[in-house]
């Protein structure tokens, strides 16, 4: 069941995202002002979301190990805090693309830009720090991880006083339904593959943390024999 | 004098991702007892008193103290150990009175006992260099100003990690009196040392570390005098005791 | 006669004011070792002085207009600057000789440790501002509100240097235990103090631009401390020497 979970999600996810992408391209209308380029708009917005679910997720995981020690926990909270990496790559990249060709310029210091910048940093910070910190930093790591998922509302509210003093109107309009539902195949894809492999690289890290122990076994079984 | 066992570890474990430092290390250290560890360099000699003292978490076993099993050590029972170990962890820049004071305001609720360090001090031959800053000390008097640290807490239990190094031989033998006078008001010490003159002097009982686990031991009740003991601890030193081709 | 022995139950409240004593204890401790050489503050004044210069030369031909942009930037910069060289040194001076270790192996609240430190930290961020605020708004003629409202412009500072102590303080320490690289400080600690530098400095615009919501700025910020403070102090035991083994040994060996 473990092993074919991901399968299944990596295989859902295979699936719907040709499916949405068909929808998105041929089947939904073309934004009147800003164009084909909007079409970007159905994949940057639902990664943005994975982004953030991803981020509270290796938050609160964060949370739960350096309470209890789980291991569960930490091989999650590793997993989630590399596919913020990843998905956050998306939304940086689609995000500057989108804004280019509709606003005229690709980084505009947006509040929601500057937290999902500034998130991501945080995230690589905690994989360099899991990666190139001393034994026991797995602890320091994770209260980063924990400063991270706690500072994302109130990076997006530092930002949107620091813009209100200085009004920069980039409002993205309301959309209409048939829009709003081409979303939701896109969301499910992208939602089902992160799923996928954030449940496959918990599986991964768990299975090298019962390697070593595995490995310690054989070390302490001639004593037992 | 305390009926309850200082300090016991029970199968105690730690491992560093694949790397098992220790394996189900069984230790008991009773009031009064001097117990010397002994092992090659990397054979978790420091692991295993740091597991002890709480400074790091162990991945199996439990660790008893007082009779209890304790997974976070509390302040009180803090209190009633001390660890000195082969880094001086003192202040390089104030004098050896202000490092005891620091220490023993930091554990009291009134500065009762500051008037407690000269007496403490002296004890270990730091008289003269009271007000002197410690960066201006040698190892040796650091070492033992280390000690006059630990022991002017009157711990219960004592852990030394490596505490004959850098000191020079009058300075061992006052050491090795120092512990022996404290045991007997039964203060349990357990230390950790490379150097087995000094171990076969002072310890009750001596155990064998390698490779992360305890492979051998030699009580002094158990040889004939102290001519045995020394014979019995310099074999188990080369890993050739009975005990050590039983384990 | 003994104050404490080893089977004592730990007792939940026996010493109320023990966490704040020893805070206190070791702070001038610290501030005891600071006064035999002043190198802490000589470096951290010094630097600031030389950011000060750095900005002033960088800077010094912008337009009024912009230089109400500009200065909030560059006094929280030079906090940010500061503050990592002042927390690096400061744990440095603990690892010397191994006293951190000593010092949570001996009967000391963990979060006295940390208050300690942070006050020592705020100390000497605050001794840097006082070189920095006067200097920016000598230099930079659009910083002069700051030296007509003395009062909001010190709370304003102490509050920013507090919110970006709280999380230094934490993670500086973090790293002093667990034997890690100094060079991930940086890593770590500019992006994670972005946020509370955002906040002092959309503060510090509105104190230069005389605007209405200067105090609702502040009291968020000082709403953002105690966030800041809260989560450290309660992460900061976890983070220097773990918690205990919670777990039955015997799950786990029948795993391995």
């Amino acid at each position: 069941m473990g092993r074919l979970f991901p399968v299944i999600l990596l295989g859902v996810g295979a699936l719907t995202l040709p499916y949405s992408v068909q929808r998105v391209f041929l089947d939904t209308p073309i934004e009147r002002t800003m164009g084909t380029v909007q079409k970007i708009f159905y994949f940057h917005v639902p990664l943005a979301w994975i982004m953030m679910l991803l981020a509270v997720v290796c938050g609160v995981a964060a949370g739960i190990q350096i309470r209890t020690r789980s291991e569960r926990a930490e091989a999650t909270a590793i997993a989630a805090a590399e596919l913020v990496l990843v998905a956050g790559l998306g939304v940086l990249l689609t995000g500057p693309i989108w804004g280019h060709a509709t606003w005229g310029k690709a980084w505009t210091w947006d509040a929601r830009q500057v937290t999902t910048g500034l998130l991501w940093l945080v995230f690589a910070s905690y994989v360099l720090v899991r990666h190139f910190g001393a034994a026991g930093s797995e602890r320091l790591a994770a209260a980063l991880a924990i400063f991270g998922a706690v500072n994302v509302p109130i990076i997006y509210y530092a930002v949107k006083i620091w813009k209100t003093t200085h009004p920069d109107n980039n409002v993205v309009g309301s959309l209409p339904p048939q829009m709003w539902a081409s979303l939701w195949p896109a969301l499910g894809g992208l939602l089902a593959m992160t799923l996928g492999l954030l449940w496959a690289r918990i599986r991964l890290e768990r299975a090298e943390i019962a390697l070593d122990e595995a490995w310690v076994g054989v070390e302490d079984a001639p004593q037992e024999a | 004098m305390p009926a309850v066992t200082p300090l016991q570890l029970r199968a105690i474990g730690k491992r560093f991702g694949r790397l098992a430092v220790l394996r189900n290390v069984d230790l008991t250290v009773a009031s009064g007892e001097i117990v010397g560890l002994i092992g090659a360099n990397g054979s978790g000699k420091t692991t295993l008193l740091s597991i002890a003292m709480g400074l790091l978490p162990m991945s199996d076993g439990e660790r008893w103290l007082g009779g209890r099993q304790v997974d976070d050590i509390s302040i009180e029972q803090r209190a009633a150990m001390a660890f000195v170990t082969h880094t001086t962890q003192l202040y390089a820049r104030l004098t050896a009175r202000e490092n005891m004071e620091l220490w023993l305001s930091l554990r009291q609720a009134a500065d009762a006992s500051v008037g407690e360090i000269e007496p403490v001090l002296r004890r270990l031959g730091l008289g003269d260099a009271i007000d002197r800053t410690v960066g201006t000390f040698s190892r040796g008097m650091m070492q033992r100003l280390c000690l006059a640290r630990a022991l002017a807490g009157r711990p219960e239990l004592l852990l030394l990690d490596e505490p004959f190094t850098s000191l020079d031989p009058p300075g061992r033998k006052r050491l090795a009196e120092v512990l022996r006078e404290e045991a007997d008001r039964g203060l349990a010490v357990l230390l950790s040392s490379h150097d087995y003159d000094a171990i076969i002097s002072v310890t009750d009982r001596v155990v064998l570390l390698s490779g992360g686990r305890l492979v051998g031991e030699v009580v002094r009740a158990d040889e004939r005098g102290a001519e045995g003991f020394r014979d019995a601890v310099l074999a188990l030193g080369r890993g050739s005791t009975r005990e050590a081709a039983h384990a | 006669m003994r104050e404490a022995a080893l089977s004592t139950l730990p007792r939940a409240k026996n010493a109320p004011m023990r966490l704040p004593r020893q805070a206190w204890l070791l702070a001038r401790n610290d501030l005891r070792q600071e006064m035999r050489e002043w190198e802490l503050v000589a470096t951290a004044g010094f630097f600031t002085l030389v950011v000060l210069v750095m900005f002033a030369l960088a800077f010094a031909t912008l337009s009024r207009d912009a230089q109400v942009l500009a200065v909030p930037g560059m006094l929280w910069l030079t906090v940010a600057f500061v503050g990592a060289l002042t927390l690096t040194r400061i744990f440095d001076r603990e690892r010397e000789s191994d006293t951190l270790r000593a010092l949570l192996a001996a009967p000391v609240e963990r979060l006295a440790i940390y208050l300690g430190k942070a006050l020592v930290t705020l100390l000497v961020l605050l001794g840097c501002c006082a070189i920095l605020v006067p200097g920016v708004v000598l230099l930079f003629p659009a910083a002069a509100p700051l030296a007509e409202h003395p009062i909001q412009t010190v709370t304003l500072v102490v509050l920013g240097c507090l919110a970006y102590t709280s999380v230094g303080t934490l993670f500086a320490a973090g790293l002093a235990t667990s034997g890690g690289k100094n060079v991930l400080l940086s890593v770590i600690l500019y992006p994670l103090t972005t946020p509370a530098l955002i906040f002092a400095l959309v503060a510090t615009r509105a104190l230069i631009e005389n605007h209405p919501d200067f105090s609702k700025y502040l009291s968020q910020l000082a709403a953002l401390d105690i966030v800041l403070v809260g989560l450290s102090g309660w992460l900061f035991e976890s983070v220097l020497v773990g918690t205990g083994a919670r777990r039955a040994p015997t799950t786990r060996r029948r795993r391995g």
